[in-house]
């Protein structure tokens, strides 16, 4: 499986993306940067929901991961009140240790997509989709080479970083590419300078969250994998002991 | 109002908002904003009515007059100065206008956006991607059914607390305990339930070979028909618009020419598609009404 992400990949890395980027310059005059990230941003989402195919309905792993999104989803709603004081990136960062980084891209992703039939879908709702699945699939291999561990501490460092320059730096881009002159620092910076106490609100709302809910949640996690006997679940527990 | 086009076949109506969003993302030339912009008004009102006009007159407006005032304020081309900035920059009319035309661009794009989340419910988009992606679509539809169960499965968990425990939760720091607690009861029910869901799920033969969906759309003459006036237009814009001199400069100063007439009326039959439909459509009713 994962030869075959990594060769779906490189097509798109090193093809398809490259030929976006030239019709962009030389077709449309180098200023549709707008409608170019899209395409792009929809290249990289690909790979990974090919693959999520490919492997088989996998029943019980599908469910688990409806579970999450659902969560988050139900989160993101309950919290409506608050403007940026939402729980996804914590539940996403926590199903991204708990099963793994394409799952947790997948429920990233797919929060970002199924919340915005509730808050109204738009051009943004591509890069959320994109910012949410990679904290996720971060979360997932930071903590499968070890330099990410299931604790509150390294979990809540994780949650406010990503959020923060993951999630803010994706999100803040769409401004300044909508004008489509010729790229403006200046303009850039201040976006994100507007932007930035928005995004301290939602990197602190992470770090809540990821403080009251992460232990609780992984734990219930681990124990529905165990009572249930889910992927290579008897090697994580090792491993966690 | 009952709206015709929403009655479409999803393949119809989600091609026809891929075109239409797609091309309000390119399209700089003022008329072809001005008819977008109209279309997706008319359309917008045509399908949630009162509150449509109140959206776009509230958020939309303010937009369009940040978004014109901070675009000088960075960009200083343009040869009409009318006047110099603090910082010794020029302040030109033509950075103004291009700041409005690409406010416009956006709020065309938003308001498109408002009438395809009243289009394209979550059944129709289900409809479209299960079969190239069944195992997301399975994961879509069970999401969209978990967030109501879960709102109901709170209140029955909060409920069984205050049977157990006795009293109200006093003090910020007991109600985030008790916040928790309920949200870990809440995780471990659903995620058992779910697991059993698809155990059952599998016991009646999910993912085996041969298995069909059932669905209530059907592709009609009338949405061939549509199909082909979609595609003709379409074609007739990109065709158009590569054939003839149909520039919209902006700088250093504004040169627009407004030659390529067939392009306008392919890109008009194209945006206002549902609101000719519905025109259409009521025109008919009427005509068989006053035979009878």
């Amino acid at each position: 499986m994962q030869t075959k992400r990594t060769f779906i990949s490189t097509i798109i890395i090193l093809i398809i993306i490259p030929l976006t980027i030239l019709f962009g310059v030389y077709v449309l005059d180098d200023r549709k940067y707008y409608f170019i990230s899209i395409l792009i941003i929809l290249y990289t989402l690909l790979p990974f929901f090919l693959i999520f195919e490919t492997k088989g309905p996998r029943l019980r792993e599908l469910m688990l991961i409806a579970v999450m999104i659902a969560l988050a989803v139900a989160g993101r709603a309950a919290f409506f009140m608050l403007p940026q004081f939402k729980p996804v990136v914590a539940i996403v960062i926590i199903s991204g240790v708990c099963l793994g980084a394409e799952s947790g891209f997948l429920v990233g992703a797919m929060s970002g997509f199924v919340s915005n039939f509730y808050f109204g879908q738009g051009p943004w709702t591509v890069y959320q989709m994109f910012a949410f699945g990679i904290i996720g699939f971060l979360a997932g291999m930071l903590k499968n080479s070890g330099k990410l561990k299931k604790n509150k501490k390294a979990l809540c460092i994780y949650g406010f970083l990503s959020t923060f320059f993951i999630y803010g730096g994706i999100i803040n881009i769409q401004p300044s590419l909508m004008s489509e002159e010729a790229f403006n620092l200046k303009a850039v910076l201040t976006i994100y300078a507007t932007a930035l106490p928005f995004d301290l609100i939602h990197s602190i709302a992470s770090v809540v969250f990821l403080y009251l809910i992460s232990e609780p949640m992984i734990e219930k996690i681990d124990r529905v994998r165990v009572k249930y006997g889910l992927i290579n679940t008897k090697k994580q527990c090792l491993s966690n002991k | 109002m009952k709206d015709y086009f929403n009655e479409a076949h999803p393949i119809i109506s989600f091609g026809y908002f891929v075109l239409v969003i797609g091309f309000s993302m390119f399209m700089l030339h003022p008329i072809y904003l001005i008819i977008g912009l109209v279309a997706t008004c008319i359309y917008s009102m045509l399908l949630s009515g009162f509150k449509a006009l109140k959206f776009n007159i509230v958020y939309m407006i303010p937009m369009l007059i940040l978004m014109a005032t901070i675009n000088p304020m960075f960009n200083h081309e343009g040869a009409t100065i009318l006047f110099y900035l603090k910082s010794g920059n020029p302040f030109t009319l033509e950075s103004v206008i291009y700041g409005v035309i690409s406010a416009l661009m956006l709020i065309i794009v938003i308001i498109w956006f408002s009438c395809y989340n009243v289009v394209m419910s979550s059944d129709k988009v289900i409809y479209l991607f299960g079969k190239i992606i069944p195992s997301l679509s399975l994961v879509f539809t069970m999401v969209l059914r978990f967030v109501p169960v879960y709102k109901k499965r709170i209140q029955k968990i909060i409920l069984a607390q205050k049977c157990i425990e006795t009293g109200e939760v006093k003090g910020i720091l007991n109600k985030l305990k008790y916040g928790v607690k309920i949200l870990s009861i809440m995780t471990s029910w659903s995620l058992e339930s779910a697991i059993e869901t698809s155990d059952s799920m599998k016991a009646r033969g999910y993912g085996l070979k041969g298995r069909t969906s059932f669905s209530n759309f059907k592709m009609t003459t009338y949405d061939y028909y549509m199909g082909i006036w979609l595609v003709i237009n379409t074609v007739l814009v990109i065709v158009s618009y590569f054939l003839t001199n149909d520039s919209a400069i902006y700088f250093p100063t504004i040169q627009i020419n407004t030659t390529n007439y067939i392009g306008y009326i392919a890109y008009i039959n194209l945006c206002f598609t549902p609101v000719l439909l519905n025109i259409m459509e009521a025109l008919k009713w009427k005509y068989f009404v006053s035979k009878i």
